[in-house]
């Protein structure tokens, strides 16, 4: 989704008619009709995509949000209007917490732990040699399936895996990672972080070499030592690409339940059940479509305000250079 | 930069950095090796006693190796053959041809990058349940299981992306109008243009969108585990390892779990450490991974 954000591609999504004006006077000639035609076979494919697999979806998902159905009958739609909806938060119902609370921690300490990680080894990479070749080494999770690293990961949680064993190496007692309600999400979370450090480390790495070279000449001539640089010059310039990783990688976390469904399935419990995954189980696991589509209209519009947030942040950016 | 000392302290990150990141592969591979009763035992060991391939042999007879693999490929192939078709050809529409509308279509695509995909879960199952006269349904969806007898069930969400539609129209719009209206006096129609010119000009750009579309579909999970649960003939990999992983031998469960995902995810290694200039060239561009 987000991606057309980027900030180094606002400003040609804005100028969608940069092409042609002139080549087409000359044109004139050539019946334009005919280029209307062939220009809307081209698309036919994409819009007939689009009508059945976005626009008909999106209007079902709305029209079940606001039903009760037991998924057979086309024609057994019941509306019950925002009842699903109320449903969710309702006194006793485990919607807002645990399950959205767990959904913003899992978003949030992704973000936390994936920023912290990615600053620290971009700007280290930076400073060495053989620059593309740690960027790869950090970047194999990224092209990993989320089943191999999910498996990996609870098997190294395990008991008899390797976190526990280095824990015990070191003489400390083995934790129950995935089993304990306490350590379940946290355990999680360093795990999606694990995963989208890659990315973040190659975007930022991106905005370090963006940064002028004399403003680094200038502080060394100063005599600025480099944490003084990190903090004066590296962090305040590099804030747009920090920007774009915090809130692409926040609404990431805010959507991801592949990795939580290979590894936990959401429990201990409640314990790491995420508003995405919740969606799933009540669609799923119980058919219980109305209630499954509210839950994911609620995540959207959370989702949306986050995406306008940022887009009115680049905007503004924009603006001010 | 200041590059005067050696720099140990950026070393010392880098290198832990990396070690964290590589040993969880180090583990699974060195998994993949161990025997019976060797593997979740204490003390942990993180090298195996032996290296033989029994795990993997285990792994592709008792995880259905060969068959989730066949399904990956056609479900990859087909995604990938039709993003790269689709995405060039409204591209070309979109940065080349003059039409009513064009704005509306080209914001109709950006807005599409919108959507959060966990949104059309649910109503893409039920759409491809209900598809009308397939797989034993009537003309209004009821009775049969509709399109998810078929494998392309796999493939149908994915086969137009609006990020690929609208990388393919960036690149195309630098294409000069002048070398197309040439072809074009030249008595070339749009889609010689477009085959002929505009396709062989932007390979590059199609090897980049090409290699993100093929990494997405053989790593997709959620949707694939839908439509395998209602027709368990078209499991993927990623699937089929999750979920037989009860069916097979106990005692060494995890060896020939790991030793079928290491299977699982070489071509895409392999694929991503030849053309991964490209990769993350597009990783750049969609920013979003």
């Amino acid at each position: 989704m987000v991606n057309a954000l980027a900030p180094e591609t606002t400003e040609r999504v804005h100028s969608p008619r940069a092409t042609g004006s002139t080549v087409d006077g000359r044109r004139r000639t050539r019946p334009r009709r005919r280029q209307a035609v062939v220009a809307y076979l081209f698309l036919a494919p994409t819009l007939l995509f689009f009508a059945v697999f976005l626009v008909l979806p999106l209007g079902f998902a709305l029209l079940l949000s606001m039903s009760r159905w037991a998924g057979f009958d086309l024609g057994e739609i019941d509306p019950v209007g925002l009842d699903n909806f109320t449903d969710l938060f309702v006194d006793g119902s485990t919607f807002l917490t645990p399950i959205l609370t767990n959904t913003l921690l899992f978003a949030l300490g992704t973000v936390a732990l994936a920023l912290t990680g990615s600053v620290l080894v971009a700007n280290c990479i930076d400073k060495l040699r053989f620059q593309g070749l740690w960027r790869t080494l950090y970047f194999l999770p990224i092209v990993t399936t989320v089943v191999a690293i999910g498996n990996v990961w609870k098997y190294m949680y395990e008991p008899g895996g390797l976190v526990n064993g280095v824990l015990n190496a070191l003489g400390l007692g083995s934790v129950a990672f995935l089993q304990d309600p306490d350590t379940a999400l946290p355990s999680v979370v360093v795990v999606q972080a694990w995963a989208s450090v890659g990315t973040a480390i190659l975007i930022l790495t991106a905005g370090l070499k963006s940064i002028p070279e004399s403003y680094y000449e200038a502080a060394a001539l100063d005599g600025a030592g480099p944490i003084t640089v990190f903090w004066k010059i590296t962090l305040p310039l590099l804030r747009p690409s920090l920007l774009f990783v915090c809130i692409t990688q926040f609404l990431t976390g805010l959507q991801s339940f592949a990795l939580i469904i290979v590894m936990t399935k959401g429990g201990p419990g409640d314990a790491t059940n995420v508003a995405a995954l919740e969606m799933y189980r009540q669609a799923f696991s119980y058919g219980d479509w109305g209630t499954a589509s509210a839950a994911a209209f609620v995540l959207f519009v959370v989702v949306l305000v986050v995406t306008l947030v940022q887009l009115w942040i680049f905007r503004r950016k924009g603006e001010d250079t | 930069m200041i590059r005067r000392r050696f720099p140990w302290f950026s070393y010392l990150v880098v290198v832990t950095g990396a070690v964290l990141t590589v040993v969880p592969f180090l583990d699974m591979v060195m998994t993949s090796f161990k025997g019976p009763g060797e593997s979740g035992t204490l003390p942990y060991r993180f090298l195996p006693e032996a290296f033989d391939l029994s795990n993997y042999r285990a792994a592709i007879d008792q995880l259905d190796l060969p068959v989730l693999f066949r399904n990956s490929v056609i479900a990859t192939a087909v995604i990938t053959g039709s993003v790269l078709l689709t995405s060039s050809l409204a591209g070309y529409a979109l940065a080349k041809l003059r039409f009513p509308g064009r704005n509306f279509i080209f914001r109709l695509v950006l807005s599409t990058m919108m959507f959060p995909p966990f949104l059309f879960f649910i109503p893409h199952f039920l759409i491809l349940v209900h598809w009308p006269l397939a797989g034993g349904n009537d003309l209004f969806g009821r009775g049969g299981a509709g399109l998810t007898v078929s494998i392309t069930a796999l493939a149908m969400p994915f086969l137009v992306n609006g990020f690929g539609i609208f990388l393919m129209r960036q690149f195309m719009v630098s294409i000069p109008d002048e070398v197309l209206e040439a072809a074009r006096i030249d008595g070339a129609g749009e889609f010689a243009v477009w085959w002929r010119i505009v396709v062989p000009q932007t390979k590059p750009v199609m090897v980049t969108l090409g290699l993100l579309t093929f990494v997405d579909a053989w790593n997709e999970y959620i949707w694939a585990l839908l439509v395998s649960t209602a027709n368990p003939d078209v499991m993927t990999l990623p699937v089929g390892i999750q979920l037989l992983q009860d069916y097979v031998d106990p005692t060494r469960t995890m060896p020939i779990v790991m030793a079928g995902l290491v299977l699982s995810i070489l071509p895409v290694l392999i694929l991503f450490l030849l053309l991964q200039k490209y990769y993350i060239r597009g990783v750049m561009l969609s920013g979003l991974k």
